[in-house]
């Protein structure tokens, strides 16, 4: 039963691209996403900058032929999750056990937002198909439609980790021979429901963010999808062309500290990595590449970088946060950060931490801030920690 | 047949009083319900600085759940795993949820805005006694015994959970009611069986 669970396709929607080519010459070219809204109607617009998908609603609806009122965050899903489907290309797709776990934390809020203006001013006014399909569970059963995925579906919302879970749960369900294969990741739309919320936090930058950094002051929203094809072992086999990679690693751990912050010493990420890389059976000097959670945040980023040192000193792989690209696209970030892992792998990538100046003084490493091109990398770590502390680490390794 | 379960104790904390297994332990009828709150956290004597930070909210529910546990509990007797929580009321977080919409008119507080759920006085219980077992909280019109006994049984009976604390706890501006009840699968010399008709009496102390 514990056959490995194999990487089959990749799929993602982002600021720096709308498929997976547009991303790798993004990250070439160090063209970071964040700018000035232009598309998100706030009252924030010209003061903080966010990692906008560049393509309106009504050019996403024009690509993905869904219904004019379809919120954002469905359309997102459906262009990366189409993409990785396309890509996996497996035979008889139909006869086998195909599952969507999906991941979002706005749902429908866009929508809902643009409902409230109405209501709001008259209890009778507001249209309702546009709370029709406000929670989290709607965007995945549109999207699963669209892909004819019938067997199995489900949503996964646990903040920042959210489409991290939703690949954990996934590689699950093929281990257990539930599922022959599963389409996994996540998805969020910028709505002012999160700006306004993480305003109130008061961790975003107004500048673009600079995880790692002594001197960063918070993050960048962004907004996404991305998702991984996940295959079982007999699947895997039947493919025209092989595989990205195994997930061989993943674990989800919790701080149970704060409401939104995680504990100083980051007792939930170095738990999360130490049972990764025992899922795996791997030492920490077997990992060759980590792909940060990195918010940009004081809290995130000593946390975290106190939970690495625990367990890598001395030997610190290559890491970085591709955040400095993309913003923190939240519900997303778990699986578009994976498919960056996987893309790695099979390019021998290690993405730079943009923006980065000063090395955070309680931490003996640093970020790599090149493009590395052409490195083999064996195994590669993905962290994605969340608010409440639930910390997410997956671990890709060459198949 | 499934077995009954018991309920090991109750705190139930309304008008001023503060009541355990029905006997009333401490009685402040003069402050208003901050101050009332602080009043019983001096009471009992207890130490927990986070106590500070929390909503009305929260403050009600973990301090009858302090009261509930005292005596009554055994800490190492249970894994984290096997103690679990349902809560309900009728007022949600809207209490705090007030403060959060006004200090938003100048400056959004996030020290309020981290409390604008709940469920948040769920977390704040299981962060104290390092519970990690299943927990919901339900927004009810009224206190539905026989709502919270389906949902505590099925938990208990399905192996889910040993232990389980339920009950209801609500607060908006000086209306306040909390009541728990620590429920198990075992029986003790003090214990009463869990039913609608115990839960509502004890609802009903006052």
């Amino acid at each position: 039963m514990s056959s490995s669970v194999h990487i089959a396709g990749v799929g993602v929607i982002s600021a720096i691209g709308k498929n997976v080519t547009e991303h790798l010459s993004s990250f070439e070219n160090g063209k970071a996403g964040m700018g000035e809204i232009t598309l998100l109607d706030t009252i924030h617009k010209g003061k903080l900058p966010v990692a906008e998908v560049k393509l309106s609603n009504g050019e996403l609806i024009a690509i993905t032929g869904l219904p004019p009122q379809t919120s954002r965050t469905a359309l997102l899903s459906l262009v990366a999750a189409r993409e990785a489907l396309q890509d996996a290309a497996i035979p008889n797709f139909e006869s086998l056990r195909t599952g969507f776990v999906s991941a979002n934390t706005v749902g429908g809020m866009d929508k809902s937002e643009d409902f409230f203006v109405d209501f709001l001013a008259n209890n009778n006014r507001g249209k309702l198909r546009n709370v029709f399909d406000h929670e989290c569970g709607s965007k995945t059963e549109i999207v699963a439609d669209q892909l004819g995925i019938t067997d199995y579906m489900t949503t996964i919302s646990t903040a920042c980790s959210s489409s991290a879970n939703a690949i954990f749960y996934a590689a699950r369900l093929i281990k257990n021979d539930l599922l022959d294969v599963v389409i996994a990741g996540g998805t969020d739309a910028l709505t002012k429901f999160t700006l306004n919320g993480f305003n109130t936090l008061m961790i975003l930058d107004k500048e673009f963010c600079k995880p790692f950094d002594e001197h960063r002051e918070g993050l960048n929203l962004g907004e996404g999808s991305g998702y991984l094809v996940l295959v079982s072992e007999k699947v895997a086999r039947t493919l025209s062309k092989p595989v990205y990679c195994k997930l061989s690693g993943y674990n989800n751990s919790n701080d149970a500290y704060h409401q939104t912050a995680s504990s100083p010493d980051g007792t939930g990420s170095y738990l999360a990595m130490k049972g990764a890389l025992d899922k795996s059976g791997l030492k920490p000097s077997d990992i060759d590449y980590i792909n940060l959670h990195g918010t940009g945040t004081p809290n995130n980023d000593s946390a975290e970088g106190a939970a690495v040192k625990r367990l890598f000193d001395p030997h610190y792989p290559p890491m970085s946060s591709t955040k400095s690209y993309t913003g923190h696209t939240l519900g997303a970030s778990g699986s578009i950060e994976a498919v960056f892992s996987v893309l790695a792998i099979k390019n021998g990538i290690i993405y730079p931490n943009l923006r980065f100046e000063t090395q955070m003084s309680e931490l003996p490493f640093k970020p790599e801030t090149k493009f590395i091109k052409g490195r083999q990398l064996n195994h590669v770590m993905s962290n994605s920690f969340g608010f409440g502390g639930n910390c997410t680490s997956l671990i890709f390794s060459r198949a | 047949m499934l077995a009954e379960n018991h309920i090991i104790s109750s705190c139930v904390i309304e008008g001023g009083d503060v009541f355990k297994n029905g006997r009333l332990l401490f009685q402040n009828k003069s402050a208003d319900l901050t101050g009332f709150l602080l009043s019983i956290y001096q009471h009992f004597q207890l130490n927990y600085p986070k106590y500070y930070k929390m909503d009305n909210l929260s403050k009600l529910g973990w301090l009858a759940s302090e009261v509930l546990l005292m005596d009554n509990y055994q800490k190492d007797q249970y894994q984290p795993e096997e103690v679990g929580i349902v809560l309900a009321n009728r007022n949600s977080s809207l209490d705090n949820d007030i403060k959060y919409f006004e200090s938003a008119k100048e400056i959004a507080s996030p020290s309020l805005f981290v409390y604008t759920l709940p469920n948040i006085v769920i977390g704040e219980i299981c962060i104290r006694n390092n519970f990690k077992g299943e927990h919901g909280f339900y927004i009810q019109e009224t206190f539905d015994a026989d709502f919270v006994i389906v949902q505590v049984n099925y938990l208990l009976d399905n192996n889910i959970l040993k232990a389980c604390i339920c009950g209801w706890v609500d607060v908006l501006d000086q209306y306040y009611k909390a009541a728990l009840f620590l429920v198990e699968k075992r029986q003790t010399d003090s214990s009463v069986p869990f039913s609608a008709k115990n839960i509502n009496n004890i609802f009903e102390t006052n």
